[in-house]
């Protein structure tokens, strides 16, 4: 799991520092799963590609709602994008090494990696949030965003900018995208990322009754649909099989961004520059959305679109070794608008 | 049994519509034809047009067709009345279909193209429903939400299809009574399989409540700022609607039609319609009434109409005389809160005295002496083909019709008329007489030329002749792309594709540059065999299907399939614009259907 260094927020500027980073983190987590996702090949795979789809929907929605969070408190969200490999900001457990979120090709590795950065803390999340409280330190996602959640709640009303820079589910995500006018907009908000992310207390359902990413991962790693059963502990993996296939995907290098792709043929090398510059253009373009700017959310899915063709068209050029292709770098460089403006 | 019988399931929640709408309006759109209109004009030129036309009508310019529920289970029935602790409540209800208009003009042809429903999730308590076929439209009540006239807002109407039990159809009750009952009552003989049904209403419009007419300050606003956001480039501004939205999912008998609803109709009377029609069964004494499309709200709050407390009477054979006031519905059985709770289908307990009348009379709502409701006894209803796609110059279609006598199959030789509609008159055009299951058979030809044809029908040797009215009358619709050989003949030319076939599509339907740039030869080519999957006739009902407003024609399917076939030729590159595209044609008088709505 992720596990976040923090300390409870003693005012508001702590709160929208934590919730940058929290925003970081959903942005940083589209592209490992993007990755998996587009090197499945055409056709195939079809309940990974379904559950890897809805998860991505899902982050992109949690990264609005943490923005529509900082808009409300009069803040700017600031789109960061990471190199990958990375840490995420992991601080890793106890004595341990911090979590290395690499973009790696559909197969068990990139599916147990998702795994382990939407994993749950066993505790109630929110008991243990209330020891953490005390005395800070190391916690899993859930438990950083309870820990915002809960100074959030101390706010007065005046700490909180109706309307400002929302983005609702009026084009896109209908009825799981709302604006954040105030501490229940937030918590409201905040559930439903912690939920749909590690599924809620003993469950691993989230509050949609769907399943959280955590077991949605968990369903592709084990190649076996998560069942209900009578007997505790009231689920099993299977023994319906999911129906994957991993040797459907193509043969894309990890962490193409750590790649040199000099000795790589022309097509190869253009068709980074268009990955990365279909993505660039979407950061940009979601940049300029959480700062308030009309229409740009539609922006930044029409670049998103064209990442998703860019992406195909790269996955189906051998790197020079003959063997290999490269799926997208995720390699950000400035558009002349949005995030570096 | 039916959805009027236990066991049965409701669910509730909203449902978001995300149509293009700009073949709606004939300056953009000739429906004869299957092509933009006019003929010839530019792509870019065609889509300044269809965006400056937002402000008023052309409300989603870059839709998707794609239509979903955001629901969820709400209740069940399993015979003792509601029950919402069966641990199937709150499962998710998950849909997601193409919304399209056959007769694009108007509002009486619309479908849902999908591939599968689900309610629940796998691993856990759900029903897998795979379409075996679309969801129809069908009982259009246009006085549903007066006090929202903005486009369709104004109205309700009922959805529906079925699911063979053979079809893949799959349930996994776990330790859920209701799913469990369903299981049991699927292993009848006479059960063919599950019907989900489902009404919507109260349709806003940019999201915004308080638009609520085609003319105001509001509706300028919200369609000047869509305005704005489709001249930024390079972007994709969908601006889908919603609906509120209640359902059932119910067993499916033999005899039933399929896409709409069957057991006994209980006719909207003229000339208001205050309650629209409703469906009825009795069975094990009692009285089941599907309200869900029927009474009013009356404000935005969504109160139901009180119209007093409603008696239900078996009639005289004539209907003109009161036999037996079976029992009476109180407001509270048909409030707000109670629709919602049962999705608007109420029960009147009846004595079984009252329950063998009932069986065999003919039944009328009412209340102050106004009669709101009138069973039409002996009524006709398409089985499965509400909508038929036919091509020029091809194979003729049988349409086949239940007929039904009190709500259950009616017997040999009931004749049924079959008419045209123009929109304003009748022209009989046959009749057929039921064989021993009650149903009745009719061809269905394809026109000398593209045509979109409405057909209404009556039931019985003596019925009057009809005028269309989405409440009263049983109809199809049958549309006949044409055959444009023409087109089919030309060269197989990027220069021609584009200019013949996808410029049409890059001009009408924005979304599709999403996936792929239409413009783009080396693209294009380069998905030749997805392309040729998703325009396969034999893929026409997949959610995928293309182009999603179903009006390719063959002769643009060649000329698209030839060129994908062969080699890509040397030097195609992207087109800007191919001067003397489609030759005008010539075009019929539109018919006058439902234009209010695409206002």
């Amino acid at each position: 799991m992720i596990r976040l260094q923090a300390t409870p927020p003693s005012n508001v500027d702590d709160a929208i520092a934590m919730l940058q980073t929290a925003a970081a983190i959903e942005l940083g987590t589209l592209p490992p799963y993007l990755y998996a996702k587009f090197s499945i090949l055409p056709g195939t795979n079809p309940a990974a590609v379904d559950r890897l789809g809805m998860i991505v929907v899902q982050e992109m929605i949690h990264l609005c709602l943490v923005c529509n969070i900082l808009n409300a408190l009069g803040a700017t969200p600031q789109l960061k994008a990471p190199v990958y490999p990375c840490t995420l900001g992991d601080v890793g457990p106890p004595g341990g090494e911090p979590l290395t979120i690499h973009l790696l090709p559909f197969g068990p590795d990139s599916m147990a990696q998702g795994m382990a950065i939407e994993e749950p803390e066993e505790v109630p999340p929110y008991q243990v949030v209330n020891l953490l409280m005390a005395s800070g330190g190391a916690m899993t996602i859930g438990q950083y965003y309870a820990l915002v959640d809960a100074f959030l709640g101390t706010l007065p009303a005046t700490a909180w900018t109706p309307d400002n820079n929302q983005i609702t589910d009026d084009q896109f995500f209908a009825g799981q995208l709302f604006a954040v006018n105030g501490y229940a907009d937030a918590h409201n908000a905040i559930q439903q990322i912690v939920s749909e992310g590690e599924g809620a207390k003993d469950d691993p359902l989230d509050f949609q009754n769907e399943l959280a990413h955590f077991y949605r991962f968990g369903e592709i790693f084990y190649d076996k649909v998560l069942t209900k059963i009578p007997e505790d502990p009231g689920y099993q993996w299977g023994p319906a099989p999911l129906g994957v296939d991993w040797s459907a995907a193509y043969p894309a290098i990890p962490d193409p961004g750590s790649h040199d792709f000099s000795a790589d043929s022309k097509a190869a090398q253009a068709a980074q520059a268009a990955c990365n510059a279909a993505y660039s253009g979407m950061i940009d373009a979601l940049q300029l959305a959480v700062k308030g700017e009309a229409g740009q959310l539609g922006a930044a899915v029409r670049k998103m679109f064209e990442l998703r063709m860019a992406a195909m068209a790269a996955l189906q050029i051998p790197l020079a070794d003959g063997k290999n292709v490269a799926g997208p770098s995720f390699l950000y460089t400035p558009t002349g608008s949005g995030a570096s403006a | 049994m039916s959805i009027l019988e236990t066991p049965r399931i409701y669910f509730t929640g909203q449902m978001i519509w995300d149509p293009i709408v700009t073949n709606n309006y004939a300056e953009f759109y000739n429906e004869d034809t299957a092509d933009p209109a006019p003929p010839g004009d530019p792509v870019a030129d065609f889509r300044k047009r269809a965006i400056a036309a937002v402000d008023p009508r052309n409300w989603n310019p870059h839709g998707t067709h794609r239509s979903n529920f955001l629901a969820e289970i709400s209740g069940v029935d399993v015979g003792g009345g509601l029950d919402t602790s069966d641990p199937f409540v709150g499962a998710p209800a998950n849909f997601l279909g193409m919304l399209v208009d056959a007769e694009p003009y108007g509002t009486f042809s619309s479908q849902l193209f999908f591939d599968a429903i689900q309610f629940g999730i796998a691993g856990g308590y759900r029903v897998t429903c795979p379409r075996r076929w679309r969801a129809m439209s069908r009982y259009i009540n246009f006085n549903r939400n007066s006090w929202n006239t903005v486009k369709a807002g104004i109205a309700s109407t009922i959805w529906q299809t079925s699911i063979p039990k053979d079809c893949g159809l799959q349930l996994d009750p776990h330790d859920s009574p209701a799913l469990q009952a369903l299981v049991e009552a699927l292993a009848d003989d006479g059960v063919l399989g599950l019907t989900v049904r489902w009404n919507t209403y109260r349709t806003i419009y940019y999201d915004d409540p308080t638009v609520r007419t085609n003319s105001g300050g509001q509706l300028s606003i919200d369609a000047q700022a869509l305005i704005a956001k489709l001249n930024l480039p390079d972007s994709f501004q969908p601006n889908p609607a919603r609906s509120e939205m209640v359902g059932v999912i119910g067993l499916w008998r033999e005899g039933e039609p399929a896409c709409e609803p069957g057991d006994r109709s209980l006719l909207a009377q003229l000339p208001n319609e205050v309650v629209a029609t409703a469906f009825a069964r009795v069975t094990n004494d009692v009285l089941v009434i599907d309200l869900g499309n029927s009474v009013t709200e009356v404000d935005a709050q969504l109160t139901k109409q009180d119209l007093g407390t409603l008696t239900v009477c078996a009639m005289s054979p004539d209907g003109s005389t009161v036999v037996e006031e079976l029992g009476t519905l109180a407001y509270s059985q048909y409030s707000r809160c109670a629709y919602l709770a049962t999705s608007g289908i109420v029960e009147l307990p009846l004595t079984a005295s009252a329950a063998s009348l009932a069986a065999t009379a003919p039944l009328q709502v009412r209340s102050g002496g106004a009669v709101y409701l009138a069973e039409e006894v002996v009524r006709a209803a398409p089985q499965t083909q509400q909508i038929i796609y036919l091509d020029q110059g091809g194979d003729s279609v049988s349409a086949t019709l239940q007929v039904l006598s009190f709500g259950e199959p009616a017997g040999a030789g009931v004749t049924v008329t079959r008419y045209t509609w123009d929109g304003s008159t009748a022209t009989l055009v046959d009749t057929a007489q039921t064989g021993a299951d009650g149903v009745a058979s009719f061809d269905v030809a394809p026109a000398g030329q593209g045509a979109i044809v409405q057909y209404i029908f009556t039931a019985g040797a003596d019925a009057a002749e009809p005028a269309f009215d989405p409440l009263l009358t049983p109809y199809i619709y049958a549309r006949t792309l044409p055959n444009d050989s023409d087109i089919g003949a030309k060269a197989a030319t990027w220069d021609n594709v584009y200019t013949y076939v996808l410029s049409k599509w890059k001009a009408m339907a924005p979304c599709m540059d999403n996936w792929l740039d239409l413009d783009d030869p080396t693209q294009v080519h380069a998905f030749g065999p997805v392309l040729k999957k998703l325009t396969d006739p034999g893929n026409f009902e997949i959610y995928r299907y293309m182009p999603v407003t179903r009006d390719m024609t063959e002769g643009e399917r060649l000329l698209l399939w030839t060129f994908l076939d062969a080699p890509l030729e040397p030097g195609a590159g992207p087109v800007v614009w191919r001067a003397g595209a489609a030759a005008p044609k010539p075009r019929r008088d539109l018919q006058a259907l439902s234009r209010l709505a695409r206002s």
